[in-house]
């Protein structure tokens, strides 16, 4: 049972330059309890994604188009009031964010931030919110929680300060976590602490979570379905083992053999082989994209590819593709 | 807070030093004989030398520094020349207008300039935002004086709602002391306004395109509260900043404002000072005035401290 769902959601900028398509017709569904990865290179859509499902896409450039759906819970986002959608931000959809050193106010106190996004929306007073702040910050594992409630954001390193913007983004149980890159400013240990945090969290609360990263390793620990993205368009959607297992597209096709592998380094010892990357650079935006967007850089391109853009077909077991040339990637794959 | 309080306090020591030591030897150095200037052009010999021993300006110029700092440390600004009356008595008389129109001025300024510059962000490039950008460039151009005959001319002459010229102590009524007020306030407050204004703006909307920013919006909070706490108290430091230059720059703009308004403040007692060659009077007044400023600066300084808690110098 889905509870967030979304169909041909379309976000453009309008700029002096012309328009660019930054999400350009993008599907798919979340369910209760659900992680759902998006993975994509930098400036593949996946943030825009996510900021127009919060509709917090700059307002003097950005435009979701007409024709977009967003359906949380039953309602249509893309046609609620400015004030009906800040009622569902911070209390059913929250969102955290990919830099946690600019993303707390620097002269407001960690307890202030916290306790605000509670009474905004469960009206309970302050010195409660102040308590249910402490409560949040025991809930993500820092300590001296008392303390903590008075100090400011730069007395805190990055990995609290995650763990903070967790602790705001989870204070009023949102059915919804979407988290933007929450992982790939910090160390790789604090990583790994901040992950686990969000898994152990979700299951606590039940929260569904939109992973959005670059990073498969990511997805590989946290996800159960990926949607992989590509130049404003979702090129690829499966359960995550079987992506992994059996990657349809050339282009997740592509990022899958740019995981560095110690095991294949072991065997090969002392002639480590070469990373495969994929070639070219993701395409502009601003113009329209005809055919297939990946054509250029992919191994597979056929002249079909490049004026004719493939639909995204089901090969089963839930997994879908937007390829012509699905039967050869995977004898390649294989 | 204390600690760092205490130590803007003593950083106010050095520059006192400096103001004290600066006006002592300024009025030695000016070109000219003091003594000649206050005794006239037909005076004899024996009158230049009276008017030097009443001025102590025969004795050796390091015993003339001692008897400064020492009766400075008594509270004696020495006397005035014309009117034999002490400098301090006739500063304090005068300080009631001044500061009665510095803070008014003040107020009008800073309560305008804020909310305006804060919605010419919020608006930015909309209609809101280019007409506060166009009465900020005009209310920058326009001189005080200018300014101030055009509202005697609207209000007090044409419409006659407020008084032409005048100053009421507060003694004498609140409202007659207001309404001697209003006119010169604004008149001397349109370029404060017009600069605060600019700044706010300038300032929130570098904080509105801040990563925090979009935290704030991301759990739905009012409008109001992400303006007014989340980006306003950001946003504070440059504005702070400004209103303490303003606050500077009005000491001195006082001067015409006074003489336009005719309000008998210390802009006036500065002026008739100067062209009487009233020395005592005049480094009286620098020191007051410097005074105003280190204190000012050192308020300014504490108030960084209490809206960005990362300022710990």
């Amino acid at each position: 049972m889905s509870i967030l769902s979304v169909r041909d959601l379309a976000t453009h900028f309008h700029t002096r330059d012309g328009v660019t398509r930054a999400v350009d017709g993008v599907s798919f569904d979340l369910a209760a309890g659900e992680t759902l990865g998006i993975v994509g290179e930098s400036g593949c859509g996946k943030s825009v994604t996510a900021l127009s499902i919060m509709r917090l896409i700059p307002p003097e450039t950005a435009r979701i188009t007409p024709g977009s759906v967003v359906e949380f819970e039953g309602r249509e986002l893309t046609r609620l009031s400015e004030e009906q959608m800040r009622e569902i931000r911070g209390k059913s959809i929250s969102m955290i964010f990919q830099e946690p050193m600019t993303s707390l106010n620097p002269v407001l106190t960690v307890g202030t931030q916290i306790a605000e996004n509670v009474w905004r929306h469960t009206g309970i007073d302050k010195r409660q919110a102040r308590e249910r702040a402490k409560e949040m910050l025991d809930l993500v594992g820092i300590a001296d929680s008392q303390r903590r409630l008075d100090e400011y954001p730069h007395q805190l390193s990055g990995g609290m300060r995650q763990r903070v913007m967790i602790a705001i983004a989870l204070s009023c149980d949102p059915r919804v976590l979407i988290a933007d890159e929450p992982t790939t400013a910090l160390d790789v240990t604090i990583q790994a602490q901040i992950l686990d945090l969000m898994l152990e969290l979700k299951e606590k609360l039940g929260t569904a979570i939109i992973m959005i990263t670059h990073d498969l390793g990511v997805v590989a620990e946290t996800t159960q379905r990926v949607v992989v993205m590509y130049a404003g368009r979702k090129v690829e959607e499966a359960p995550v083992g079987e992506l992994f297992a059996r990657p349809l597209h050339p282009y997740t096709h592509g990022l899958m053999r740019a995981i560095p592998r110690l095991d294949i380094d072991a065997e090969t010892a002392g002639r480590r082989p070469r990373l495969k990357e994929i070639p070219g650079m993701v395409p502009r935006l601003d113009k329209p994209i005809m055919g297939c967007a990946f054509a250029p850089r992919c191994d597979f391109a056929t002249e079909r590819c490049r004026v004719e853009a493939p639909p995204l077909e089901d090969h089963g077991k839930g997994h879908l593709a937007a390829c012509w040339e699905v039967a050869r990637v995977q004898t390649v794959a294989a | 807070m204390t600690a760092y309080i205490i130590r803007r306090l003593f950083a106010t020591l050095p520059v006192m030093a400096v103001v004290t030591v600066f006006v002592f030897f300024l009025l030695r150095l000016a070109p000219g004989d003091p003594a000649a200037i206050i005794a006239g052009d037909d005076a004899t010999a024996a009158d230049l030398e009276a008017v030097r021993a009443k001025l102590g300006l025969n004795l050796p110029i390091h015993e003339q520094f001692g008897l400064w700092i020492w009766r400075l440390a008594q509270g004696d600004l020495g006397v005035s020349i014309f009117s034999d009356l002490p400098v301090t008595r006739l500063i304090a008389q005068r300080v009631e207008p001044t500061l009665a129109l510095t803070l008014s001025t003040l107020f009008v300024a800073v309560s305008l300039a804020i909310p305006v510059g804060v919605i010419a962000a919020w608006q930015a490039r909309k209609l809101a935002d280019r007409a506060v950008m166009v009465f900020a460039v005009l209310g920058f151009a326009i001189p005080g004086f200018l300014a101030a005959y055009i509202l005697i001319w609207i209000f007090a002459v044409k419409l006659q709602l407020l008084p032409v010229q005048g100053y009421r102590p507060i003694g004498q009524g609140f409202w007659p002391f207001v309404e001697g007020l209003i006119l010169p306030s604004i008149a001397l407050g349109v370029t404060y306004m017009a600069l605060i204004a600019r700044i706010t703006r300038a300032s929130m909307l570098e904080v509105l395109s801040q990563d925090y920013i979009r935290t704030a919006n991301s759990k739905g909070l009012a409008t109001k509260r992400v303006l007014l706490l989340h980006a306003l108290k950001n946003a504070a430091v440059p504005i702070v900043t400004v209103i303490g230059i303003g606050i500077a720059l009005l000491i001195s703009g006082v001067v015409i404002t006074e003489t336009v308004f005719n309000i008998p403040g210390l802009g006036r007692l500065t002026v008739d000072a100067v062209l009487k060659h009233d020395y005592p009077i005049v480094q009286g007044l620098i020191m007051v005035f410097a005074a105003a400023k280190v204190l000012v600066n050192l308020m300014i300084d504490i108030s960084y401290a209490f809206l960005d808690p990362r300022i710990r110098y």
